[in-house]
């Protein structure tokens, strides 16, 4: 396995107390697969990331519990130093907004290279000669001109390619992406999508897409994991839960996609709101929002029940719910 | 159609490009909004989609008069509300409203709910007598589902959603006939999307409300809409009925764009013919000659450069009946589907 989470948490400590923004996360993701994580805002997805990266901002944040074990071997345990050399070399992540995440006084070309020679010590010309050729195998028009330009003279899904190029510069083995198309135009964001892809598959890389639409999910995911206020809530194949969702949450967002069969009716709406992190609800976050709710919901935290070899559904009535 | 409220004629927004701080010359412009027609009728909805940069937003920051346009029409009941000011602009107004796109920005963090929902009768006494406002206020919350004991709290005590009602409500405080809502869900998270679409629907209904919906979201401008428009770099490229844009497109563009959208169900991926766009949009400072679709398109000949395709419907399905033949400025326009239609159909539920 490449990599698996293992009951992460983590917490945040905030004027309004105690934030609880992952609650024992558990995930994996093999080599060549693809892992879509979906949630709302809040829903500890990107700090679940960070966490697996090592740049989640502490304090104020603070890991209170779980592994991260990435082939095999704990990276909570290890120094600063030495995350730092797996960090870019063997796993590199995909920032929603390029505009913020690339250096604004470098040029792309610099940054691009810079991979190379901290990381492999390779020459700066040598260096700059693999910028080049990376920009072009992101397809940046003229690339060989455009190595001298800075991030802001590119166009948004330019600029994305470039952070894409700068992720797959050391073939990493896993590659983490933070909503990368979001901040993108839908026709921009099919290019950049198909790009992403296709690289993947050329490097057999494994790939954990973040992110909050159920299109992109179904375009290009092997397999879910759904999260709920902290918790992975259900986890499945893409073809299993969209055929058939087994928790509540995953069938509410189904179900309140507009769809043509439906229209000029009411669209399903999950009722009430995200809870928040630092008032979690008892029991299973989501009953009160939940139509199936019973007295037990209310008192006692559902496991992640095996609903069959590859799927797990954290919800005291799941059959019933896979059942519809 | 039902009996028009609003009647757009050749709109046109050019913001000038200049150079020089004393001497301010005038270099070119930026072609926001570059010649759009449309007529909005009473109780209708009339989607505007399309991507950054097209011009959705510029068109409706000029139906609600918060930008003069360059030249063209805006007739509301027939009048050209252009060429009003002053007394009349204001009666005008009230009938016309608007919803903003960010719940966060668009909300005086300073003044509490009640002060919020309650200004436009600051500004429009004659709309409710002063010692009626209070309770108004309160009804309006109500209308939109939220407690109106609500009314003292501030903004940044609610949830997006919530700021998303608290907007509305303001928007329904002078009950007007439009209301010009720009990306009213693209901020809240999906779960709360479909609430507020709901609402909207609903407001819709209780009101005789006429809508111009503007989002990039195309399942949801479908849901919503009567007729739909496609935007692409300052005009409407392709226009009809939900059925004749979803179904039946015949512009390039529209086929693209609707081709892009990611569909929630993994049994289409492979079904699915996907038309990918080369490039990005050019700047709508310096738009393309003939057809400005040209340059990412993957139909363009020689004959494109040169003429300016009309909106209207095209040449050869003049003789044509059925869903397919509607307006589309395309001089090479033909049908071709690109959503499968049966993968609606078969979603859980």
């Amino acid at each position: 396995m490449l990599l698996e989470v293992r009951d992460l948490r983590v917490e945040f400590r905030t004027r309004e107390g105690v934030a609880h923004a992952v609650n024992g996360v558990t995930y994996q993701v093999d080599a060549g697969e693809t892992l879509a994580v979906l949630g709302e805002s809040g829903s500890g997805k990107s700090v679940t990331a960070q966490a697996v990266m090592g740049i989640l901002d502490m304090p104020p944040g603070r890991i209170t519990g779980g592994e991260i074990l990435f082939r095999g071997q704990d990276l909570l345990k290890l120094k600063e130093d030495e995350r730092r050399r797996i960090r870019g070399a063997e796993m590199a992540m995909i920032f929603q907004d390029a505009l913020s995440a690339l250096n604004p006084v470098l040029t792309v070309g610099d940054q691009l290279a810079e991979m190379f020679v901290v990381h492999r010590g390779t020459s700066r010309k040598d260096a700059r000669a693999r910028a080049v050729e990376l920009m072009d195998r992101v397809r940046i028009p003229a690339a060989a001109q455009r190595v001298r330009d800075y991030p802001h003279q590119f166009s948004g899904g330019m600029r994305q390619r470039i952070m894409i190029a700068m992720a797959l510069a050391l073939e990493p083995a896993l590659v983490i992406a933070d909503e990368p198309t979001t901040a993108l135009d839908v026709t921009v964001q099919a290019q950049v999508m198909d790009l992403l892809a296709e690289l993947r598959r050329e490097y057999r890389m494994g790939l954990v897409l973040i992110t909050h639409d159920l299109g992109v999910v179904a375009d290009v995911a092997d397999r879910i994991a759904v999260m709920y206020a902290g918790r992975i809530v259900e986890s499945a194949p893409v073809h299993d839960l969209y055929k058939a969702p087994a928790h509540p949450y995953t069938r509410g967002l189904l179900d309140s996609i507009p769809r043509l069969d439906l229209k000029g009716r009411e669209l399903y709406a999950i009722k009430g709101l995200p809870p928040s992190l630092t008032r979690i609800p008892p029991g299973c976050a989501f009953h009160p929002r939940c139509p199936m709710a019973r007295d037990v919901c209310r008192t006692d935290p559902p496991p992640l029940y095996e609903v069959d070899q590859r799927r797990g559904s954290a919800c005291h009535f799941w059959r019933e719910c896979l059942d519809g | 159609m039902a009996e028009p409220v609003l009647e757009v004629e050749g709109l046109v927004k050019h913001y000038p490009l200049t150079r020089g701080v004393l001497f301010r010359k005038q270099i070119g412009s930026v072609k926001a909004v570059d010649g759009v027609d449309f007529t909005l009728g009473r109780g209708e909805t009339l989607g505007i989609v399309g991507e950054s940069g097209c011009g959705k937003s510029t068109v409706a920051k000029l139906l609600c008069h918060l930008e003069r346009p360059t030249a063209g029409a805006i007739r509301y009941r027939g009048e050209d509300i252009t060429k009003l000011s002053g007394k009349a602009l204001k009666a005008v107004r009230r009938n016309i409203q608007m919803v903003f796109q960010d719940p966060y920005t668009s909300l005086n963090p300073r003044m509490t709910v009640g002060d919020i929902v309650g200004e436009p009768y600051e500004i429009h006494p004659e709309a409710a007598p002063k010692g009626d406002r209070r309770r108004r206020v309160r009804e309006l919350l109500d209308v939109v589902g939220l407690d109106p004991e609500y009314v003292n709290r501030y903004p940044h005590q609610f949830s997006g959603g919530q700021r998303q009602r608290i907007g509305i409500a303001r928007g329904l405080a002078l009950r007007p006939e439009i209301i010009v809502a720009d990306e009213p869900v693209s901020a809240l998270d999906v779960s709360v999307q479909a609430q507020v679409i709901n609402l909207m629907d609903r407001l819709q209904a209780e009101f005789e409300l006429s809508y111009v919906f503007i989002a990039h979201d195309l399942s949801i401008v479908r849901h919503i809409s009567d007729r739909v428009a496609v935007m692409y770099l300052g005009r409407i490229v392709e226009t009809g009925t939900d059925t004749e844009i979803y179904d039946h497109p015949t512009h390039p563009y529209t086929q693209a764009l609707l081709s892009a959208v990611p569909v929630p169900d993994p049994d289409a991926r492979e079904r699915r013919e996907r038309i990918i766009l080369s490039g990005d949009v050019p700047s709508p400072a310096d738009i393309p000659s003939g057809c400005r679709f040209r340059t990412r398109c993957f139909k363009a000949r020689e004959r494109c450069a040169l003429e300016v395709p009309a909106l209207a419907v095209p040449a050869e399905f003049r003789y044509a009946t059925g869903p397919a033949v509607h307006d589309s400025a395309c001089l090479f326009a033909e049908e071709l589907r690109v959503v499968p239609a049966e993968e609606h159909g078969n979603g859980p539920g």
